[in-house]
């Protein structure tokens, strides 16, 4: 099936009117997902928004119940329950697996989460494969195809006769036979993409695996600012805090994003804290992208987004890591352990 | 017959949002160290927890922290709390009929089952006697099913010794049951041990065969202790088993900062064996 691309603007009208639609768009000085309106231009040629759709379902904070005392002094803890129809418009490959990433988080391993689970339900993700790449891209060294989201529930492919739409789940049919009217036959020719920054992802799992001690993580720490920017900017890290906020009789207990690049992450009682430094914060966070998530989820946590590596302040470049640690010698690690062994 | 330690359950009926539960009683250890017995507000048990469970129990307007539930009686679960933080400080104004917030359990448990049978060392320093006493009152409450039981415990003084009444007047009474106590540093009405935990427990000529030992304390506690039990005593990995400790936020394995490698303490663990800590980037922590 083709959308016209004259019939757009009436397509996003018609799914305006029954949820909540969120489109690439140029907002002030910067770019993101958008709530659509009559009158929106969404921004499709731009590769990736600076910052990610994962605010639609893993909000920067989320109230999560209200708490406090009745008339008759009695406590009370009500929950706070939101999600609305969404429809993601427009989204990327890599970010289309971001979601994937944080799906395996949030509703699997036993504890489907309450917060989570009602808005990806209600989510719709229309995925728009890349027509251009930017230099900072580099999903197909992560095992992605710029040219194909394969989880999105439908797929927009962008030719110069208008939008080629393809539904791939069953969620995608239903919202594609309710789309039928501003529809047409016909398919879109572009050519396939590819990136232009390439890693070589061969056997940097098993190395990782091998290289919890090893000097490289001191040398590529070193200028990390810990600023967490990388963190904040990345479409799979959903790392979240708790906290509260009190008012005189009526109090509210939210989460909101938080990040491994912090010292008080993991900063317990009593002082104590496993990663009180910055080498093992900047260890803990390309270990959990490139090798922890692997083992847990069987996905490796980086989609190749770029945004990381265009926002660093300090370059600290994903992409270069790798190239380090498919050049480094595992068993340097082996001297670092022997060195503390000596006490060194 | 190895010892098999369960992780990753679920057992949780609250995953996030807490219960309203009320104090039953509140018991002083220490000068610093309280114990908390929590029920519904309409006085039941807010849950049944296993040896090593943990919840998260919140004072509701300062924040919540995770405890291993200590004890539990028909119609509460107690949570002994060391005042060495923002929340706890503010727990210890907590008194009998005050609300509280509680979501669990959490995590896995002690290997009960597969320990029946064999002796037990119980090896705690200060408050990390609390983690331990929800299976050594297990144990005893099952006390036929099991060998030889020992505690070595240690504290800074005397005054810092938790369940001392436990210690001292209620576990010995039990058949076969040994308590060794230890303290730093010696204060005026304390005539036992003074000596560190890991040679004291080298002392005390306690042999691996046939027992398991459950180690619970402080980074230093666990170090050396570890090291007197695998390199001294000579314990294999498989037959040490430890509950650990990480800051924790959610207590579901999806907040993210407990993890140690792959594994999350609140989720799959905090209950481990030396032998699965070997597998897993521990030494840092």
């Amino acid at each position: 099936m083709l959308l016209a691309k004259d019939r757009l603007p009436q397509l996003l009208d018609h799914l305006a009117a029954q949820a909540r639609v969120y489109v690439p768009a140029r907002v002030g000085e910067d770019t993101r997902f958008a709530l659509y309106s009559s009158g929106l231009e969404p921004d499709f040629e731009m590769v990736n928004t600076s910052l990610p759709p994962k605010d639609l379902l893993f909000p920067q904070a989320q109230s999560m119940y209200r708490y406090g005392f009745d008339d008759n002094g009695t406590p009370f803890i009500d929950p706070v329950h939101d999600s609305d129809n969404t429809v993601l418009f427009g989204v990327r490959p890599c970010d289309v697996q971001s979601i994937a990433c944080m799906d395996d988080v949030f509703l699997t391993m036993g504890y489907e989460d309450e917060f989570y689970a009602p808005k990806r339900e209600k989510l719709l993700i229309v995925a728009l494969v890349c027509n251009n790449v930017a230099e900072s891209c580099f999903c197909d060294s992560m095992g992605l195809d710029p040219n194909s989201a394969p989880y999105a529930d439908i797929q927009l492919r962008q030719g110069s006769e208008g939008f080629e739409i393809v539904a791939q789940t069953e969620k995608g049919q239903a919202a594609l036979s309710d789309w039928k009217s501003f529809l047409s036959d016909g398919t879109a020719t572009r050519d396939n993409v590819s990136c232009t920054l390439k890693v070589d992802m061969t056997g940097i799992k098993d190395k990782l695996d091998e290289m919890y001690e090893h000097p490289i993580w001191d040398r590529i720490s070193k200028k990390c600012l810990t600023c967490g920017t990388c963190t904040y900017v990345c479409p799979t890290c959903h790392c979240f805090d708790i906290s509260q906020e009190n008012r005189m009789k009526l109090g509210e207990r939210f989460r909101s994003w938080d990040s491994c690049m912090f010292s008080n992450y993991t900063e317990m009682a009593g002082h104590h804290n496993p990663r009180a430094g910055k080498q093992p914060r900047v260890r803990q966070r390309f270990l959990h992208k490139l090798c922890f998530f692997e083992d847990r989820y069987g996905k490796t946590l980086c989609v190749g987004c770029g945004r990381c590596v265009e926002k660093c302040p300090v370059a600290l470049d994903i992409t270069v890591l790798i190239d380090q640690i498919g050049a480094a010698d595992v068993a340097e690690g082996a001297e670092v352990l022997e060195g503390a062994a000596h006490g060194n | 017959m190895a010892i098999e330690i369960e992780h990753g359950h679920v057992r949780a009926k609250e995953q996030l949002v807490p219960i309203a539960c009320k104090v039953a009683a509140v018991s002083e250890e220490t000068s610093d160290v309280k114990a908390f017995r929590i029920q519904t507000l309409d006085g039941k048990k807010p849950f049944e927890a296993l040896p090593g469970q943990t919840a998260m129990l919140s004072v509701i307007p300062y924040g919540e922290c995770m405890f291993c539930v200590s004890s539990q009686g028909e119609d509460y679960v107690e949570f002994t709390v060391k005042k060495v933080g923002y929340v706890t400080e503010r727990m210890h104004f907590l008194s009998v009929g005050d609300s509280v917030g509680l979501r669990g359990p959490y995590g896995n448990w002690f290997p009960y089952e597969d320990m029946k049978g064999k002796d037990i060392l119980f090896i705690g320093g200060g408050i990390g006697l609390a983690p331990l006493r929800s299976l050594l009152t297990y144990v005893l409450d099952h006390r036929e099913d099991y060998g030889r039981v020992d505690l070595v415990y240690s504290g800074s003084t005397k005054d810092d010794l938790i369940f001392l009444n436990d210690i001292e007047n209620v576990w010995p009474t039990y058949p076969n049951t040994h308590m060794h106590v230890s303290v730093y540093k010696g204060t005026e009405g304390w005539d036992g041990e003074v000596c560190y935990t890991a040679p004291f427990l080298e002392s005390l000529g306690i042999e691996p065969e046939g027992r398991i030992a459950v180690l619970c304390g402080g980074p230093s506690l666990f170090r050396t202790c570890l090291h007197s039990l695998l390199e001294k005593v000579g314990f294999p990995p498989g037959d040490i088993i430890t509950t650990l400790e990480m800051k924790m936020k959610c207590g579901i394995g999806k907040c993210g900062r407990c993890n140690i490698g792959s594994k999350y303490i609140c989720l799959d663990g905090p209950v481990f064996s030396m032998a699965e800590l070997e597998d897993m980037p521990w030494g840092a922590h």
